[in-house]
C-alpha cells in the first residue's frame, strides 16, 4: 500500500465485493417479482391519475419539495474503519485525497435516489406543469449539482461538529435544495442568481469550520458500522447473514398472543418463535410495514385488479421474508439440542406466518369496513391475503 | 452399564480429522474431567457427543442408545453447558426456564420446585423477568447452569464451566455436581484449569492432539508417567514435552 489512494481502491474492492456477494441473493430472490407487480400497480395507478388530474396541481413545487428532500440526505460513505483511529493518524494531513474518492463514490452511489423521483415525474411535469424540455434538461443538471453540493456539506457539518446536529443542517440544506429547484422552475434568472449566496454562504461556513477541528474518527467510524448493519440486516431477510443479532422489544402489550400457546412438550418452540417474532424488531417492523403498506393500497388505490396485485405482492412478501428470517439456522441455538425432533422449529415457524398472515388478512378487512368500499369485489382481498400467503409457506424452501 | 460409552471415534470439520480413534466411558455417579490444551480436540470431542456433528468412524452409546436409534432418547438423556453462553436475547430469565422445561417434558409442578431452589443457590431469583442483555458474562453462564440443572439429565456435558464465573458461583457449580452425583447422574467436564480437575474429578481423559494419551484416576496417571509425586500440571507439561519430542524425532 504506497499512499490513500491504494487504500481506498483495495477498500472499496473490498466493499463492492461484500455488496455483491448478498445483492445476489436479495436481486435473484422475490424482492424483485414484489418490486415488478407493486411498480406494475403504481405505474397503472399513475398513468389513471394523469389522465384526471386537475389542471391546478402544483406538480412543479411537488417535485422540488420531495427532491429537495432526498437531496439533503447525503450520509457520506467513507469506510472508514476501526482501527484507522490509530493507523491513519500519521496521516491526517493527505486524508483529504482519500476522502474526495470516498465523497465521488457518495455523490454518484446516491444520485438515482433523487434522479429516479424526477424521471417518473417527468409525464407529470409536462401535462400538468407544462414545463418545456430545456427546463427539463436544466433541473436533470442542478439535481446533479445540488447532490455534490449536499454531500460535500454534510461530510464538512459531520466533521464540524463531530457528527453532532445533522437532522437540523438536513433542514437547511433541504429547504435551499428546494428553492434552488423551484428556481429552476421559473426559469427565473434573478432568483438563482439570489440563490448563490445562501448556497456558497451555507458551504463555506462549514468547511471553514471543519479545517479547526481533527478528523473525528469515532463518529465516521459508528456512521460507517450503522450503514453496514442496516444493510446486512435487510440481507438478513433473503438469505442467512451471520452474525445478525436485531434490537429486542418486550412489547408487553402483545403478552396475550402467547397465552394461546399451552404449555407441553410438542408447543415449546411455539413458546420460542412467537415470542421471537414479536420481541425481535427486525421481523415484527417488517410484518408491520408491510401490512400498513397493504391497507394504506386497500384503502386509497381505486381499482380491484390493482389492489389485488399490490396486496397479493405484500403478502407473497411478508410471508416468505418472515418465514426466512425465522428458519435461519447459521448459528447453534439450545433449542437444537431439545429432545422434541428436528422438524418442531419449521413446523412451529409455518404456523406462527400463518398466523400473523390471518392477522394481516383481517387488518385488510377491517381498512375495507372503515373506508366502507362498496364494490362487494374488494371484499375479496383478505381471501387473497390467505391464499397467497398459503401457497407462499407451502412452495418456499 | 456406563452412562456414555465412546468407541473409537474418528472426526472432525474437514477431511482431516481433528481427533483420532478416542475410546473412553463415563460410569453413573463418576465425575470425569477432559483436560487437554487450546486446541488439543476436547469441544469437538463434546460436538460429537452432543450430536452436533457426525464422527467419520466409531459409535457414540448415550444412555445405551445411538443418536439414530432414538434421537429423542439420545437428546433427553443429557444437557450441555456450552463455553460461552448461548441465550435467546428476546427471552427472560423465567422464559428460559419455562421453555427448557417445557422442551424436556417436566411438569408445571416440577418446574415451580426445582427453579425455586436453583435461583436461590446461584442468587437469581431477583432477575426473573430481566432479558439477557442486562446481564453480565457471569449471570449468562449461571442461565445456561440453571436450564441444564433443571432439566435433571443421567448425563451432565460442561465445556469450560469456571471461565466468567464468580468465586461464589465456582462453589454452587460444584455443590450442584457433588449433588447431582450422589443421585447417580454423571457429569463430563472439559477444562484446563488443572488445579481444580484434579481436585473434583473422579478420573481423568488426558488429550493431546486429538488423541487419548492417557487417562484414570491420578493415581493411575502417576503411574502412567512414573512420577509418583506429581501434580496434574507436572504430568501435563511432561506429557507435552514427550509429545514434542517424539514429533521432533
Amino acid at each position: 500500500m504506497k499512499n490513500l489512494h491504494d487504500v481506498w481502491r483495495i477498500r472499496f474492492l473490498h466493499y463492492v465485493n461484500e455488496l455483491q456477494k448478498y445483492l445476489k441473493y436479495v436481486f435473484t430472490g422475490h424482492l424483485v417479482i414484489v418490486m415488478v407487480f407493486v411498480a406494475g400497480a403504481a405505474g397503472y395507478q399513475y398513468s389513471e391519475w394523469l389522465k384526471t388530474a386537475p389542471s391546478d396541481f402544483p406538480g412543479t413545487w411537488l417535485v422540488a419539495g420531495v427532491i429537495g428532500i432526498l437531496l439533503s440526505f447525503s450520509p457520506p460513505t467513507t469506510l472508514i474503519r476501526e482501527p484507522d483511529q490509530v493507523f491513519l493518524l500519521p496521516l491526517e494531513s493527505k486524508l483529504m485525497d482519500y476522502m474526495k474518492k470516498a465523497l465521488s463514490w457518495t455523490i454518484w452511489s446516491q444520485l438515482f435516489i433523487a434522479l429516479l423521483p424526477f424521471i417518473v415525474a417527468i409525464p407529470l411535469l409536462k401535462q400538468v406543469g407544462n414545463v418545456g424540455n430545456v427546463t427539463l434538461g436544466a433541473v436533470f443538471i442542478f439535481i446533479v449539482l445540488m447532490k455534490f453540493w449536499n454531500v460535500h456539506v454534510e461530510f464538512a457539518f459531520r466533521w464540524a461538529n463531530l457528527g453532532k446536529g445533522v437532522w437540523g443542517d438536513r433542514f437547511v440544506r433541504a429547504l435551499v435544495s428546494i428553492a434552488v429547484l423551484a428556481a429552476i422552475f421559473t426559469m427565473n434568472p434573478m432568483y438563482c442568481a439570489l440563490l448563490i449566496i445562501p448556497v456558497g454562504f451555507y458551504s463555506f461556513t462549514w468547511s471553514r469550520q471543519k479545517k479547526r477541528q481533527p478528523f473525528p474518527y469515532e463518529h465516521f467510524v459508528r456512521l460507517e458500522q450503522n450503514r453496514m448493519l442496516r444493510f446486512y440486516r435487510f440481507a438478513n431477510y433473503f438469505t442467512d447473514v451471520p452474525h445478525i443479532r436485531g434490537s429486542i422489544r418486550r412489547r408487553a402489550w402483545l403478552d396475550i398472543v402467547y397465552r394461546l400457546i399451552p404449555y407441553e412438550k410438542k408447543s415449546s418452540q411455539n413458546y420460542l418463535v412467537f415470542r421471537t417474532f414479536v420481541r425481535t424488531d427486525d421481523t415484527f417492523y417488517l410484518w408491520l410495514r408491510l401490512t400498513v403498506l397493504a391497507a394504506l393500497g386497500t384503502a386509497f388505490i381505486g381499482i380491484p385488479i390493482v389492489v389485488m396485485i399490490f396486496v397479493g405482492a405484500l403478502a407473497f412478501a411478508t410471508a416468505l421474508q418472515i418465514k426466512q428470517a425465522l428458519s435461519s439456522s447459521s448459528e447453534f441455538r439450545m433449542d437444537m439440542l431439545f429432545p422434541i425432533g428436528n422438524s418442531a422449529r419449521s413446523k412451529a415457524v409455518v404456523k406462527l406466518v400463518r398466523f400473523v398472515q390471518v392477522a394481516q388478512a383481517l387488518i385488510i378487512l377491517a381498512t375495507l369496513l372503515g373506508v366502507g368500499a362498496d364494490s362487494m369485489v374488494m371484499y375479496v382481498l383478505p381471501i387473497v391475503v390467505v391464499v397467497v400467503s398459503e401457497i407462499t409457506i407451502r412452495l418456499s424452501k | 452399564m456406563n452412562v456414555l460409552d465412546v468407541n473409537s471415534i474418528t472426526g472432525g470439520y474437514t477431511r482431516k480429522p481433528v481427533i483420532h480413534d478416542l475410546s473412553f466411558s463415563v460410569a453413573p455417579g463418576e465425575l470425569v474431567g477432559l483436560i487437554g490444551l487450546n486446541g488439543a480436540g476436547k469441544s469437538t470431542t463434546i460436538k460429537h457427543i452432543i450430536g452436533l456433528m457426525n464422527p467419520k468412524d466409531g459409535e457414540i452409546r448415550l444412555n445405551n442408545v445411538t443418536f439414530e436409534e432414538d434421537m429423542d432418547k439420545y437428546r433427553s438423556s443429557f444437557s450441555y453447558i456450552p463455553e460461552t453462553p448461548v441465550l435467546y436475547d428476546e427471552l427472560t430469565l423465567k422464559e428460559h426456564l419455562e421453555l427448557t422445561a417445557m422442551a424436556y417434558g417436566l411438569d408445571e409442578v416440577t418446574l415451580a420446585s426445582r427453579s425455586e431452589l436453583l435461583l436461590k443457590e446461584f442468587r437469581m431469583e431477583k432477575r426473573l423477568n430481566w432479558f439477557p442483555s442486562h446481564f453480565s458474562k457471569g449471570m449468562r453462564q449461571k442461565v445456561m447452569i440453571m436450564c441444564a440443572f433443571l432439566v435433571d439429565p443421567k448425563l451432565y456435558i460442561i465445556d469450560e464451566p469456571f471461565v466468567g464465573l464468580d468465586p461464589l458461583g465456582i462453589q454452587s457449580l460444584l455443590d450442584q455436581m457433588n449433588e447431582k452425583k450422589k443421585t447417580g447422574s454423571s457429569v463430563l467436564m472439559s477444562t484446563h484449569i488443572l488445579s481444580t480437575a484434579e481436585r473434583y474429578c473422579d478420573r481423568i481423559l488426558l488429550l493431546h492432539n486429538g488423541r487419548i494419551r492417557a487417562q484414570g484416576t491420578m493415581d493411575d496417571l502417576r503411574e502412567a508417567f512414573n512420577m509418583p509425586l506429581a501434580t496434574l500440571d507436572d504430568l501435563y507439561i511432561a506429557m507435552t514435552k514427550e509429545q514434542d519430542h517424539e514429533e521432533l524425532a
